[in-house]
């Protein structure tokens, strides 16, 4: 086995590794924890870099051996796998530093990072996987970690959020297993490949590929939060806010959006996909979710809340930009899966900060925060200009490209979709802002804690500064080669052979 | 053609200022440079000769700024203009907030420097959108209830353009196959849905332009902020829509008679129908910011006849540049000076009350002003017979009408100012900033290149018919307001 081969394992092995060690780590050893988790987060961030520099360069990566017969474990770095990997790698470093502060003096920290781990190394499982069953595999894994970390406090509200969120994702996994099982009865065991394995359909094939796809699309449409299978999202904003924030950019609703991304363009095939008719119907739900997560997130009072259902409708992009089956439509939805989870981070690792430094939870409890949290509020301002699609930032870049493949798919709509979308945003971000910068504080702040030289701990201050950093660059750089619009047409030249 | 890193200077210094606001003690500094800010943008305009061309491959979709002559007027008009109102903001801020009025001020700066300096489209509506969202805090500087009112209606019907913008450009775009400006009206005008995408762009544009019916924040929005703001807003901030529409839709390419109708209608709407709801304001502010209304209501009439007309195109392009740059740098002045205090002796008060008054006799198009200059470019450029729109020939009649109409207007202004002056002691730079504004608006404006270009006429020499023709409105305005204000009575107090 060549070293190559071997990149892939340890990149899952790092956050598994990590997560061993820390479970069995006493909980007073804070310095050791915190040593381990960063040791690994760096680690790990250098091995998917080596990876994209080698895919860049045109190498692959990869490893696989049977399960049981007919059905093999397969690991393997494509370009849209570093996609998924460069962003969860990056951001799980970023949200390693802002848990360390966020937690510090809370208890259980040990069963958190060792779940926190557990949690990454699924999502670099389901980054890298070179086949549904792997996909799978790791699918089921991320569920299962993700559990202890949404009840994390143990309160009524917690547990009730974590049944919620458990039945939903169960459900949700054993159709995805069903589905994988329907498909692999007929077709056996499908590596996942550019173009898929379905461009020659025989008419008989037709109806079950079209059902096998619905039922697909159903179990891996819960973690993407398609509607209406988004239930569990608003629910489990519960959760700590270094939790919310994984869950709501990288590891969650991303591994729904990504499994989605998978099986259009490599089970099935883009092409095929749209012969068949599946992509309109998907298409048509994606732009529902849209609107509807906009609308929902008008009337939240609660900023996690809003936050949540802002979410939902921005994760759908991702899937109507698949749904435009073209080479500029798809590379718009395909580099939303990055910018969304720039963008959201950071609206929630600001969200974290106002909460834990100032008490705040509720959006009219803002009046104000910007004077008293500068830093925190203009990375919290430029997400949310992102999120709006605001030039020059991240989201416009995402905007400009979907409107532009719908123009050359001839799916005029979905401008619509996106002006209105964008207005929503706009209705429910600005006055935000407006109560952050505009209004003047009008009583004391529910909960104050002074922490650190600077206007919140350190550790809480850096992770959302430099994802808005990101952001920024994201947007304003966009025809840089290395930034995310300049590697998703890397992935659309050698991946959607049209 | 050479590489100008002055384009990339032109909005990085005001951006670089934001630095200033980080340090506590740096307030005072950073209201001192406030002037300084647009110095690199002026520097560049006044040496157009240059050519100055920048590709930024890496920004955004591909960047591409540049300076033409269109741009250069443009980029001169706001930039100095920036700079004469920056002076008197440094007198006028004293004690109001200076860190966020500099913060915001800087932002919307760089949005207005920027748009006008780029080429693709992206960098164009990512400063647009920058001056527009930017310009919010200035609006609500005052966090009065009116100011905080004024800034939603502001934010709501931006964000409403900005997204017809974007329809627009994109519809524009998808059919140039490119992401320049200079693409754009070609393909526009080759387009199967030219009419949808024109109709975006005049109405996404048309917000901050003023255009009738989609001004409504415009009366609200440009009197409640700090003098300075006014002055930049109404002045520089409300070309930049007029400057979206002269690089985008479909001049010179096509004649559309229809669009020139249509224009026309709403120019005429705005001239005649802004001048009328200005009458009946009690605030100068307000006064003037219907002014502007009306002013572009004038400009819309020759960017209406651009459209019927394709070949008369270049020649409205130069006129309404001219125009452009006469109305913000007369109506920068005007707004500055309804924050001059009137000195406490009564004898310098007429000399006070004669330089208020001139940038508003120049607009109404008194002879041997800017304002001259520009109506007589115009008169002579809407010249009925040239043009072949069904309502071509009520052009002179509009335009006639809307000089009467300005004159009424300035002279409601200047009673509204005579009501609610106060006396009292401004601050040197405040007297610095109004004087240089009054300076650029009466005599330098005819040393810039924007005006220059237009002196085929000699705006000096002009025929006794020539100065009649220009004066008769003025004078019958001024009777108009004489008969008005006797009728009333003269001890007659309030609102009229």
């Amino acid at each position: 086995m060549t070293t190559g081969a071997l990149l892939p394992v340890f990149a899952l092995m790092t956050s598994l590794t990590a997560a061993v060690i820390i479970f069995t780590l006493p909980e007073h050893k804070h310095q050791l924890r915190t040593a381990v988790n960063l040791v690994a987060a760096v680690l790990k961030l250098l091995l998917v870099g080596l990876m994209v520099w080698g895919v860049f360069q045109g190498r692959e990566y990869g490893i696989s051996f049977p399960m049981i017969p007919g059905v093999e474990f397969v690991l393997r770095a494509d370009a849209l796998a570093m996609l998924f990997a460069g962003l969860s790698a990056s951001l799980w470093l970023l949200t390693t530093v802002y848990a360390v502060g966020y937690l510090e003096d809370s208890p259980n920290r040990s069963r958190f990072f060792g779940f926190f781990s557990l949690c990454v190394a699924s999502t670099m499982g389901i980054a890298l996987a070179g086949n549904l069953f792997t996909f799978f595999l790791f699918y089921e894994m991320l569920t299962l970690s993700t559990y202890p970390l949404v009840v994390h406090r143990g309160t009524q509200q917690a547990l009730q959020a974590g049944r919620t969120y458990i039945i939903y994702t169960l459900t949700g996994g054993a159709v995805l297993l069903f589905g994988i099982a329907m498909l692999h009865n007929f077709s056996g065991d499908l590596p996942f490949r550019p173009g898929g394995h379905f461009a020659d359909v025989t008419p008989d094939l037709q109806a079950p590929l079209t059902l096998v796809f619905v039922i697909l699309i159903a179990g891996l449409g819960v973690k993407a939060a398609i509607v209406p299978l988004h239930g569990w999202l608003p629910t489990a904003m519960v959760a700590p806010a270094p939790v919310s924030a994984l869950l709501h950019a990288v590891a969650v609703v991303k591994a729904g959006a990504f499994g989605i991304v998978r099986v259009v363009f490599e089970i099935y095939g883009l092409e095929t996909a749209n012969a068949l008719g599946l992509l309109s119907g998907l298409a048509a739900i994606a732009a529902f979710t849209i609107i509807y997560g906009s609308a929902r997130a008008l009337s939240q009072s609660d900023l996690k809340r809003r936050l949540a259902f802002s979410t939902v409708s921005q994760v759908s992009y991702i899937i109507l930009g698949l749904c435009l089956a073209g080479p500029v439509g798809v590379a718009g939805g395909l580099v939303h899966l990055v910018h969304q989870g720039v963008m959201k981070i950071t609206l929630f690792f600001c969200a974290g900060n106002y909460a834990e430094t100032l008490g705040i939870h509720r959006i009219d409890e803002l009046d104000g925060a910007g004077r008293r949290m500068p830093a925190t509020s203009v990375a919290f301002t430029l997400a949310a200009f992102g999120m709006i699609g605001t030039p020059p930032l991240a989201g416009f870049i995402t905007k400009w490209t979907m409107g532009t493949g719908a123009l050359a798919a001839g799916m005029d709509w979905v401008i619509a979709v996106l002006v209105v979308s964008s207005l929503l945003n706009a209705a429910y971000f600005l006055p935000v802002l407006n109560r952050i910068w505009f209004r003047e504080q009008k009583k004391e702040w529910p909960e104050e804690r002074q922490w650190g030289r600077f206007e919140t701990s350190a550790w809480l201050l850096w992770p959302p500064l430099i994802t808005a950093g990101f952001l920024v660059l994201a947007g304003l750089l966009a025809s840089a080669s290395f930034s995310p619009l300049g590697w998703v047409e890397l992935i659309v030249a050698r991946e959607v052979d049209l | 053609m050479i590489t100008s890193p002055l384009l990339l200077i032109t909005v990085i210094l005001p951006l670089a200022s934001l630095f200033l606001a980080f340090r506590p003690k740096g307030q005072t500094i950073y209201r001192y440079c406030l002037p300084l800010l647009p110095l690199p943008a002026i520097l560049t305009g006044l040496m157009a000769e240059f050519h100055h061309w920048l590709e930024l491959p890496w920004l955004l979709i591909g960047g591409v700024w540049g300076l033409d002559e269109l741009r250069q007027t443009f980029l001169l008009l706001t930039s100095v203009l920036w700079a004469t109102a920056g002076i008197f903001a440094v007198g006028y801020l004293e004690t109001r907030k200076p860190r966020a009025f500099c913060v915001f001020w800087a932002l919307t700066l760089t949005g207005n420097l920027g748009l006008i300096i780029s080429v693709d489209l992206a960098s164009f509506y990512s400063f647009f959108a920058l001056m527009t969202f930017a310009a919010y805090g200035l609006v609500v500087h005052e966090r009065t209830d009116e100011a905080n009112r004024a800034g939603r209606v502001y934010l709501a019907m931006a964000v409403t353009g900005e997204m017809a913008l974007l329809t627009g450009l994109l519809m524009a775009a998808h059919q140039a196959d490119s992401t320049l400006l200079t693409e754009l009206p070609g393909a526009i005008a080759e387009s199967d849905r030219s009419g949808m995408i024109i109709a975006l762009l005049v109405s996404g544009f048309g917000v901050k332009a003023g255009l009738p019916f989609l001004h409504f924040w415009l009366p609200l929005a440009h009197p409640v902020a700090p003098t300075p703001a006014s002055a930049v807003l109404s002045g520089a901030m409300i070309k930049a829509g007029l400057l979206g529409w002269l690089v985008t839709l479909p001049f010179g390419e096509i004649s559309l008679p229809a669009w020139g109708n249509t224009l026309v209608v709403l120019g005429a709407i705005g001239a005649l129908g802004g001048a009328a709801l200005g009458l009946n304001q009690v605030r100068p502010k307000t006064v003037l910011a219907y002014s502007s209304i009306s002013q572009m209501g004038l400009i819309t009439l020759m960017v209406g006849a651009a459209m019927a007309n394709m070949e008369h195109a270049a020649t409205l392009f130069s006129v309404i540049a001219l125009y452009a740059l006469h109305h913000g740098l007369a109506k920068g002045c005007l707004f500055l000076s309804t924050a001059v205090q009137l000195p406490a002796q009564r004898r310098f008060r007429w000399i006070l009350w004669l330089l208020i008054a001139l940038p508003g006799l120049s607009l109404a198009g008194l002879p041997f002003t800017s304002g001259a200059a520009a109506k007589f470019a115009m008169k002579d450029a809407l010249k009925p017979e040239q043009y072949d729109f069904a309502v071509a020939e009520y052009l002179p009649l509009i335009m006639t009408a809307g000089a009467v109409a300005t004159m009424l207007l300035i002279w409601r202004f200047i009673w509204t100012l005579h009501q609610s002056a106060q006396t009292g002691h401004n601050h040197p730079f405040k007297w610095l900033g109004w004087v240089a504004a009054t300076v650029c608006s009466l005599v330098a404006f005819w040393f810039l290149p924007g005006a220059r270009s237009e002196a085929g006429h000699s705006w000096f020499v002009l025929t006794p018919g020539e100065v009649w023709s220009l004066s008769w409105p003025i004078v019958a305005a001024t009777a108009l307001a004489a008969v008005w204000w006797l009728a009333r009575g003269r001890n007659g107090s309030g609102t009229g």
